[in-house]
């Protein structure tokens, strides 16, 4: 009787875990706007498929402690993992893993330094990075020519934390944007990392214009930091008609400072749809069925003249 | 108290012992420092790093220069105020910049206000329950209830449990990281009223600072509190056997502690607009840099807030300074980190040369 009680127990058991298929997502930080988007429209999307659970944990931007959720996921059975990595890269192992157990793996938002030789079941779901920062940068460059300054502009440069791949990306955007012949007008006085962070933009912008060299234009790696630049030069009293100021993500905050004149240019990344792309890819590949290895969510350039079309997307 | 123990108090000082005050070697390191920025940016950058070369403006000083150098500080610098108290104390606080995090957005959420450009605020937390557009004392009198909360804890784990400080702290670090976290699910909270924008506008933050500086200074010089402060970092058992309620006092410091990181987080939500739950990361450490750059000794009871508005100082002129001469943030952080391990051998062989009780 007792045997029979177990045996029915763990059938049951093992049919609910074979009907319903579990996800395991680490995302690289719980705290970042962006990425909270990002995962929201990962559970949103997951709650409304029939028998998808999801589960997520936060790697608190620690490398190590991404690559042992990965591992415990695998070793808990899931049937797939979506990885929002840390430092991009440091993926190898962490595709190594998942290979070796036979468990899928979908990259998101931030594309592994090993994308181009990913394994058969591995994908990576994203934007494509080049398009963000050309598009802002080509976007101002226009800008700073229609306001008659083609004979010399100068501008600032603000990066996001460098072990980050959009950081890198985006720096080198907006510099392979001004070396074309259209926008080479444009000198960057200095390009500092302010970490994604606004407090941080608003000492580092605060202590450019201390030096008091004249610019042009701000160019950030994201909106954040957009946003400090013109809380420091706000208050210090510079026209914010006078300095074209561009940022990346196109966060509610951004699209407010944008309606408010401030904020001239942003690119919208469809952080939701990257999220349930990524679990749609994830999905696929527990089912064995075919996915493009490399799914890129375009981006969209947000300007005062489009800005209304945004404000309730991200 | 009497005219014989002029102030740097605690059990064992002994005025013969020492000729200067250890914050004047704090201050030359200040100056020291400064001149190299100076020095490197005429040669280097053809500019002056203090002076303003600007022809449009009239100035001797490059004001903007003066006054970035001490507002990126400022915050930080708060925090430092009261984590020099409890180092005094003997102990040591590293939860203040994760109660700077959960702080930042329990305040913020309380100071947010109905509407941005025209609409409903995106970011409203209790849009629904209409607690929007509050006056200024609700967020103030909740965030410093956050702080008090959070450093009577960390005061009573350690008066009354025995549980070391740094573990203690270090419990209290997590934890309340993930209360900033689970606040508003990660969630940025955003667009606070004028008059909360208002303590963190302009240089306000540096007038917080300083006052608050001033204040902790003749406390800790002057009062009771200071005393039994110096006396249980130097000597706890001789302290309780002199009977300070040693117990009660620990409490008393750490809330303090707490209370500073909550108002540190409230300046640094106001000045930013905006609080996220990441805010305040490394902050207990910047804080405890100061303080020991600023020559207050780990091993308890010695030290000053002004050291630390000096250490502080040192931070400031640091990172300006690089900035200034264009060069990357690799750099800053690892001359900071020299710079930290740099004023501890100098503490210790100072101790050393005075002969004291390391």
């Amino acid at each position: 009787m007792k045997n029979t009680l177990i045996a029915v127990g763990l059938t049951a058991l093992m049919s609910t875990t074979a009907m319903a298929e579990t996800i395991g997502v680490s995302m690289a930080r719980f705290d970042d706007n962006f990425l909270t988007v990002l995962r929201n429209g990962m559970e949103d999307y997951a709650k409304g498929l029939d028998g998808v659970d999801i589960q997520v944990e936060d790697a608190t931007d620690d490398v190590g402690k991404q690559l042992d959720q990965i591992n415990n996921f695998i070793a808990s059975g899931v049937d797939a993992i979506i990885v929002n990595a840390v430092d991009t890269s440091a993926t190898q192992a962490m595709s190594a893993a998942a290979e070796a157990a036979g468990v899928p793996l979908v990259y998101v938002n931030r594309e592994p330094i090993n994308v181009n030789d990913l394994p058969d079941n591995q994908a990576f779901v994203a934007s494509n990075e080049i398009e963000s920062g050309t598009l802002k940068a080509f976007e101002i460059c226009k800008n700073l020519r229609a306001e008659g300054k083609a004979g010399g502009a100068t501008a600032y440069l603000m990066m996001g934390q460098l072990s980050n791949q959009a950081a890198v990306q985006r720096t080198k955007d907006v510099e392979d944007v001004i070396g074309m012949d259209m926008c080479n007008f444009i000198t960057i006085i200095d390009k500092q990392t302010a970490e994604w962070s606004r407090d941080k933009a608003q000492n580092l912008m605060t202590n450019w214009i201390s030096s008091g060299t004249p610019f042009d234009a701000v160019f950030a790696n994201n909106d954040e930091m957009a946003i400090g630049a013109i809380q420091s030069m706000k208050a210090a009293g510079i026209d914010m008609a006078s300095v074209q100021v561009g940022g990346v993500d196109a966060t509610q905050d951004a699209l407010l400072a944008m309606q408010a004149g401030d904020l001239d240019v942003t690119v919208f990344q469809d952080a939701a749809g990257q999220g349930s792309g990524a679990v749609d890819a994830a999905l696929k590949l527990a089912r064995g069925e075919a996915v493009d290895q490399k799914v890129y969510i375009p981006f969209k350039l947000v300007t005062p003249a489009n800005v209304g079309d945004f404000l309730s997307k991200n | 108290m009497s005219e014989s123990s002029p102030g740097v108090g605690g059990l064992t000082f002994d005025k013969s012992r020492r000729t200067r005050p250890p914050e004047l070697n704090v201050f030359a390191a200040l100056v020291l420092i400064t001149v190299v920025f100076e020095v490197l940016g005429r040669v280097l950058m053809d500019n002056s790093f203090l002076f303003n070369t600007r022809d449009n403006v009239d100035a001797i000083f490059n004001e903007q220069r003066l006054q970035i150098i001490i507002l990126q500080v400022s915050i930080i610098g708060i925090i430092a105020l009261g984590v020099t108290q409890v180092i005094i104390l003997g102990g040591i606080d590293l939860s203040s910049g994760s109660i700077v995090g959960a702080t930042a957005m329990i305040a913020m959420s309380f100071a947010q206000v109905a509407e941005v450009n025209g609409m409903p605020n995106p970011k409203g937390m209790f849009l629904e329950q209409g607690w929007v557009d509050l006056p200024v004392i609700i967020p103030l009198l909740v965030g410093l209830t956050c702080g008090v909360i959070a450093g009577g804890i960390n005061g009573l784990l350690i008066a009354y449990t025995g549980i070391p400080p740094f573990i203690a702290t270090l419990g209290m670090m997590v934890t309340a990281r993930g209360v900033a976290k689970w606040w508003s699910k990660g969630q940025p909270i955003s667009f606070p009223t004028d008059s909360y924008a208002a303590i963190g506008a302009g240089m306000t933050p540096v007038f917080i600072f300083i006052f608050l500086a001033v204040l902790f200074h003749l406390i800790l010089k002057y009062t009771v509190y200071g005393k039994h402060t110096y006396a249980i970092g130097s000597n706890e058992d001789a302290a309780r056997m002199s009977g300070i309620n040693v117990a009660r006092h620990k409490v008393l410091v750490y809330v303090i502690a707490g209370m500073l990181a909550s108002l540190a987080a409230i300046v640094l939500s106001a000045k930013n607009l905006t609080a996220q739950s990441g805010m305040g990361i490394m902050y207990e450490l910047d804080a405890i840099a100061m303080a020991v750059i600023g020559g207050v000794s780990l091993s308890g009871g010695r030290g000053s807030i002004l050291g630390t508005v000096i250490g502080a100082l040192i931070f400031g002129v640091i990172i300006s300074g690089f900035t200034f001469l264009r060069l990357d943030a690799f750099y800053q952080e690892m001359v900071k980190g020299a710079i930290i391990i740099g004023a501890v051998v100098l503490d210790q062989w100072r101790q050393r040369q005075n002969g004291g009780k390391a």
